[in-house]
């Protein structure tokens, strides 16, 4: 997540309205997971890629690595789909072990490449969003888009504190280290407990804190912030739709062919 | 000078009255001035500074502003806030976005100031404190520095009358401390009454009008830099150490070679100035 957050400050694509970053993105996720189309899913796994990679200059490297997540997750579940043991050998493979084969059918092979495909190339549309827009930006939009103001503003205050939680777990980690606290595993399981349970406190402490600081801001209840947003482009909007518009024309074609 | 603010008898405790964090501190605040306020941890500084802005109410004694003492009803704490603007030890404790900027609306939007007038605002403050570079970063990509340059922006942003800042040069590198410093002469300048606790006993003796010298939640001696840091006997009680200047200074004035009768120095170049006055014939080969 860490990992994430830095790439997207740093992206080209910043600089981009964030509504549009964010339609896009709903708008291939929505393309991949209702048509179920493994040429649409190549498309659109293409095109996110691209603009992750050339527009908002992420590191492939660390593009790919974000991606071997989902992809781990999508073989072993479509390995469940795609891996039989039975008495009669199906189309496609089959291994005899004794009487048995492991076996698998045409049929859910296809499947499964389908489905490896679209849930990949849904996975490169959320990439592209949380690659190239921080969470605050996220958050304006939800706003605009009359999100509930509570959720929203959780959201901010989860996301803030996330950090200042970590960085307090990581320097309380790096003080039982320096003391020997995890010299073994019994040692280990205790600071760990002792780790937790001094985070729990002290994150109570700090919320007390906190909204002493905001309530000295003239806090009252709402939590009023100033939008900072980059207008949208026309350019911008067009390529969006001619993309829609071409991913539905793949859908066509793929289904007519 | 004007009275501004005054505290009578307060007496505060976390935890209903086993220990009290302030135990008959009375104190008068007066506009225009700059406070260094000094003691040990725990001798009520902070806890005397959320007393300033309504966040505790002193469980006895009153604290008045410009003579009316404070009320504590939601409206008029808002007003009390507005004008008492306080910058926190740790800017971990104050900032709750992520976003710089959307960090410092806050303030101006809860004053009901309109979107417009907010915005200018922020870019103002945002210029003035030198935050340009880094407003476009995550607040957790700051450095404590960083950090601490948006936690007073936070405030600035409200125009309150009393700016109170705790520790603001605590954890922070020569730098930023310089930084903030170069911050806080500024405010001072610009007529802002500024409270501030420090341990640095050279920073205060050289920047402050009155040090107020904590001890056990009550006042133990208050006065110009030059009385207190005399006041060998209540820099003891308080654990305080006495300013390099002023040591070298009496010491020099001791061996005869300052001339008796000289204003105490404040700093460093005060001392290096009446150094440089003396006639190069009459200074021992030592110094």
């Amino acid at each position: 997540m860490i990992v994430i957050d830095k790439i997207c400050y740093s992206s080209g694509l910043r600089g981009v309205n964030a509504g549009e970053k964010m339609a896009f993105s709903v708008m291939t996720l929505l393309f991949c997971v209702v048509s179920r189309n493994a040429a649409v899913a190549l498309a659109v796994f293409f095109g996110n890629t691209v603009l992750t990679l050339w527009k908002g200059r992420t590191p492939w490297k660390q593009y790919a690595r974000l991606l071997l997540i989902p992809a781990a997750f999508v073989l072993l579940s479509t390995a469940a789909i795609l891996v039989n043991f039975s008495r009669v050998p199906l189309d496609a493979f089959a291994v005899p072990i004794g009487e048995y084969y492991i076996t698998g059918s045409r049929r859910s092979l296809a499947l499964c490449i389908r489905l490896i495909l679209t849930a990949l190339s849904a996975a490169s549309s959320l990439y592209f969003l949380s690659l190239s827009t921080p969470v605050t930006d996220i958050l304006q939009v939800l706003q605009r888009l009359r999100c509930p103001t509570l959720l929203v503003e959780l959201m901010l205050l989860t996301y803030r504190f996330i950090f200042v939680l970590a960085e307090t777990a990581a320097a309380m980690t790096t003080a039982q280290q320096s003391r020997l606290g995890n010299r073994n595993f019994k040692t280990s399981v205790r600071s760990f407990g002792a780790l937790g349970s001094m985070l729990f406190i002290r994150a109570v402490k700090r919320s007390a804190r906190i909204y002493d600081a905001m309530e000295s801001r003239c806090y009252d209840g709402k939590l009023r912030v100033l939008r900072e947003s980059i207008p949208p482009k026309g350019a911008e909007i067009a390529g969006i739709i001619l993309w829609g518009l071409v991913l539905f024309g793949v859908f066509m074609g793929s289904v007519l062919l | 000078m004007k009275e501004l603010m005054r505290a009578e008898d307060l007496f505060f405790s976390y935890d209903e009255g086993e220990t009290w964090s302030l135990e008959g501190l009375s104190l008068t605040i007066q506009r225009g001035k700059k406070y260094a306020f000094m003691g040990a941890n725990g001798s009520g500084k902070s806890t005397f500074f959320l007393c300033c802005n309504g966040i505790h109410r002193p469980n006895r004694g009153a604290i008045y502003f410009d003579g009316k003492p404070v009320s504590y009803k939601s409206r008029d704490l808002l007003a009390l806030r507005a004008r008492v603007g306080v910058v926190f030890q740790d800017p971990d404790d104050q900032l709750f976005s992520a976003s710089v900027y959307q960090e410092i609306s806050f303030g101006a939007l809860n004053l009901g100031m309109p979107e417009k007038a907010a915005r200018r605002e922020v870019e103002r403050v945002i210029d003035k404190l030198e935050i340009t570079p880094f407003s476009h970063k995550p607040a957790h990509a700051l450095s404590g520095g960083q950090k601490k340059q948006v936690a007073i922006a936070d405030v600035l942003v409200m125009h309150p009358d009393i700016i109170i800042l705790d520790e603001p040069c605590a954890a922070l590198d020569p730098r930023h401390s310089r930084i903030v410093r170069g911050i806080i002469d500024q405010l001072t300048g610009d007529g802002v009454t500024v409270l501030m606790s420090t341990h640095d006993v050279d920073y205060a003796f050289s920047w402050a009008d009155e040090i107020m010298l904590f001890h056990r939640g009550r006042l133990l001696r208050q006065g110009s830099p030059e009385e207190v840091f005399s006041d060998i006997q209540a820099l003891e009680t308080a654990g305080l150490g006495r300013p390099a200047v002023l040591e070298v200074f009496q010491s020099l004035t001791q061996k005869g070679v300052l001339p008796k009768g000289l204003s105490v120095p404040r700093d460093l170049k005060a001392l290096q100035r009446y150094l440089e006055d003396l006639p190069s014939g009459e200074r021992p080969s030592s110094l």
